[in-house]
């Protein structure tokens, strides 16, 4: 062998070492910082689910029907707010409060309101708390309904005086039932425009004596002038207040109010006055909202979940190198290594993203790893024959990855396109899982493509499948 | 090849695996949860002392007229806990029974409650059927579309269908089995369910696409090509590209087969490693999970080897005799 030619080997296997040596710093330092992130007061922890962390978990329906659909997401935006803060009041450690609107295979949008509780068994003092909120709403009085409906009554009575058996119930206007219809009719003046509330007694202002609890609201300069034009447009009509569906008062028009004051009274004794004025300086709702779901996990069951999920994942993974190192040998020790570069990849990707772990998520990952190692076996077994067929260990490699290459493609292409329609579909906790399997498919592509590949590749090559050594690149139990 | 030459064989027992697995489906029912039914789950521990079956029921009862369950279980640290199933309760309903059950004994937990209104199961049910489905079409797309041009004897078409058969098979199986952990159990069908079975598509078409991928190379290494170019009126040429294969279709597929044989054991094998990590050591909350994907895995496996291509030749066989 002529000395340039030996030199230029030399340069190439520094070359291939370095490379080596790159892609295992690589991993080491993200694993160092994964766990970095495991430790107390870490900058990127890992995020566990309600499941894993213990709390409670409640879905709130939105009724949105009465609201024009393009001021829906504001006002969901601010029903989120206002729940926030009645939750931020109870005292919960990183609470979530999300809109959610249910998928397109439901005929009508659903908007609901995800709230999520960490470390709060007790539900019902939760529910009991976020149902409490008030919602407040003005409507005007529609004269003419009204009319409607007491000309029915009056005709009505009219008929059973007179002996008659017959009712007349079925009146329609413009194909409405008279009778089912409220006479009064949305201002579109909700507790979202309310900027405080205060508990006073009526007469305190005049200097008369005080007797009734009242509440004196104030609007916002919004909801000020909108309270303005309603009362300047509708002087002499009645305007209802509503309070969570119920009519309070209907005090009569007297004239345009500005200045975004106004008084409800109804009868309140001194503490209800108190608590609703609380209620609403809190939060007044914009739109009604329903329960329709909860879950609580106790604290210690999620510990113990996260706990054997955990083990389950180290078995998974100690498990796996064994049967690749006893398998494949020197590559199989490889792509073990690989394999923990996916873990160390994943996890990475975990805490920055960040990623919500579940025990639905861990179970996954759990399967993800035995599935990682498919692409290292598609290859090792291309290059176990090339081997035999005579090429040298790192032909044999190259060959490996060259010819394993679409079957590797188009397995993972049709895994990558479910993971897609899965998240496109799914629900919270089905996207979770979609994520967390779209990533793998994608992270464990790289792992065999490119860690076991370049440690692969560094290794000392072996001439052909009779040279000393050449166990070390078969497989099976023989030789 | 085995699997080739007895392929019969083969294809009956995966035909009659079917047929099993569908009688006991149709037979025993699908056992959903409370997450596509709607309702309410509750679970309660009692470290010391355990009351009688017959007083949680009466508590039960007195806020659920009907349709309730009461079953004896242990909670994830492995006490002794009921499992309460009641349709969907109101919030008064759900207050009174947990003060009631917690009252029964001093040291009880309630360690897990549920409650899945009716419209958020319908609706979770719609999802999964969309998520299924489109998932499937998905793949027959793409198997088609990536096998397009393997030409002679059988058309990309027919490997995306073949896959789809294997889907089939490979799905049905594990829904057996969860049917009949429903029935000796009392396991019920949740999302995780419908994650296994997401899961478990994906696997199986990897595994027939990597075999699939082997027969489409042995193909092209076989095979001598044939243009024939026809001017048509008014000027057109139109080529057609015909293919003369070497050696005989089912051998190829054989070999096909063979080669493939190590790496569909190997990674099931690997898979399996995980499932049953998470079987023996996970949490009981995938527990069931772990087992149907097992069983997926492995119908995947016997699928990709003894179905799909045995299923390719006897396709190609009967087209020729026809």
């Amino acid at each position: 062998m002529s000395a340039p030619a030996k030199q230029s080997i030399n340069t190439d296997t520094i070359i291939r070492l370095f490379r080596a040596v790159v892609v295992l710093g690589i991993i080491m330092t993200l694993g160092w910082w994964v766990w970095q992130n495991t430790q107390p007061e870490a900058t990127h922890p890992f995020k566990l689910g309600l499941d894993l962390a213990g709390g409670s978990h409640l879905l709130y329906e939105a009724d949105t029907s009465g609201v024009d659909p393009q001021d829906v997401p504001e006002l969901m935006a601010v029903l989120r707010d206002v729940i926030e803060r009645r939750i931020n009041v109870f005292g919960v450690s990183e609470p979530i409060v999300q809109v959610e609107q249910s998928s397109f295979v439901t005929d009508t949008p659903i908007e609901r309101l995800v709230v999520e509780l960490p470390g709060v068994t007790d539900v019902s003092q939760a529910i009991e708390e976020i149902g409490r909120t008030p919602l407040l709403e003005f409507k005007l009085l529609d004269e003419e309904i009204l009319a409607e409906q007491e000309a029915l009554l009056s005709l009505n009575s009219l008929q059973s005086a007179s002996g008659s058996v017959a009712n007349i119930d079925n009146v329609r206007v413009n194909g409405e039932p008279v009778t089912e219809r409220s006479p009064f009719v949305d201002t579109g003046l909700t507790g979202r425009y309310l900027e405080g509330a205060a508990l006073e007694f009526a007469g305190q202002a005049t200097g008369q004596l005080a007797n009734e609890p009242i509440i004196s609201v104030r609007f916002t300069p919004d909801g000020g002038q909108l309270f303005a034009q309603i009362t300047r447009d509708n002087v002499g009509k009645q305007l209802g207040i509503f309070l969570d569906g119920e009519l309070i008062s209907a005090p009569n028009i007297n004239e345009p109010i500005v200045g975004g004051q106004a008084v409800i009274s109804g009868g309140f004794t001194p503490d209800e006055a108190r608590a609703l004025a609380q209620n609403l300086n809190f939060g007044a709702l914009p739109v009604p909202i329903s329960l329709v779901s909860t879950q609580t996990v106790g604290a210690s069951l999620g510990a113990e979940v996260l706990g054997k999920g955990i083990q389950a994942g180290a078995w998974g993974l100690g498990l796996i190198m064994l049967f690749m190192v006893v398998w494949y040998r020197v590559p199989g020790l490889l792509a073990g290594l690989s394999l923990s570069a996916y873990v160390i990849m994943m996890l990475t990707l975990f805490q920055y993203i960040p990623v919500t772990l579940t025990a639905a998520g861990l179970a996954g990952f759990v399967l993800s790893m035995g599935m990682a190692v498919d692409a290292n076996v598609l290859v090792f077994e291309r290059m176990k024959e090339e081997f035999r067929n005579g090429l040298s260990s790192r032909a044999a490699a190259h060959a490996g990855f060259t010819r394993a290459w679409s079957a590797i493609r188009d397995g993972n292409i049709t895994s990558l396109l479910s993971a897609i329609i899965l998240f496109w579909f799914g629900t919270s906790v089905v996207k979770g899982f979609a994520l967390v399997f779209g990533i793998g498919v994608i992270l464990s592509m790289v792992s065999a493509l490119i860690v076991t590949r370049t440690l692969l590749m560094s290794l000392p090559e072996v001439r052909d499948h009779s040279s000393r050594g050449a166990w070390l690149f078969g497989t099976g139990i023989k030789k | 090849m085995f699997a080739i030459t007895y392929r019969i064989i083969f294809l009956y027992i995966a035909a009659g695996l079917v047929v099993v697995s569908g009688l006991l489906i149709g037979t025993l029912g699908l056992p959903f949860g409370i997450d596509f039914t709607g309702g309410s789950l509750t679970e309660v521990a009692y470290p010391t002392t355990m009351p009688a079956q017959s007083e949680v029921e009466a508590i039960v009862s007195a806020q659920v007229s009907a349709g309730f369950s009461v079953r004896v279980a242990t909670d994830e640290a492995g006490r002794p806990a009921y499992m309460i199933r009641t349709p969907d309760l109101s919030d008064e309903a759900r207050a009174s029974l947990t003060d009631a059950l917690t009252a029964l004994a001093d040291d009880s937990e309630i360690t897990r409650f549920t409650t899945i209104g009716p419209v958020i199961g319908q609706e979770l049910r719609d999802k999964a059927v969309w998520a299924i489905g489109g998932v499937v079409l998905i793949i027959i797309l793409y198997v088609a579309f990536a096998f397009a041009g393997i030409g002679t004897p059988v058309s990309s078409w027919t490997y995306g269908g073949i896959t789809i058969v294997v889907l089939a098979h490979d799905v049905l199986i594990p829904t057996a089995l969860m049917s009949v952990l429903g029935y000796t159990m009392g396991a019920e069908i949740d999302v995780l369910f419908v994650m296994a079975l997401l899961a478990i598509l994906g696997y199986s078409v990897n595994d027939t696409i990597v075999v699939f991928d082997r027969v489409r190379e042995k193909l092209v290494a076989n095979r001598t090509e044939h243009k024939t170019s026809v001017t048509e009126v008014g000027g057109l040429v139109r080529e057609t590209v015909t293919y003369t294969l070497h050696r005989p279709y089912d051998e190829l597929v054989g070999e096909a087969v063979q080669e493939t044989l190590a790496r569909s054991i190997n990674t099931s094998l690997t898979t399996s490693l995980a499932l049953m990590a998470l079987y023996f050591v996970g949490g009981s909350v995938t527990q069931t999970f772990a087992l149907i994907l097992l069983a997926g895995v492995l119908a995947g496996t016997y699928s990709s080897i003894c179905i799909a291509s045995p299923l390719l030749v006897a396709y190609a066989k009967w087209r020729n005799h026809a």
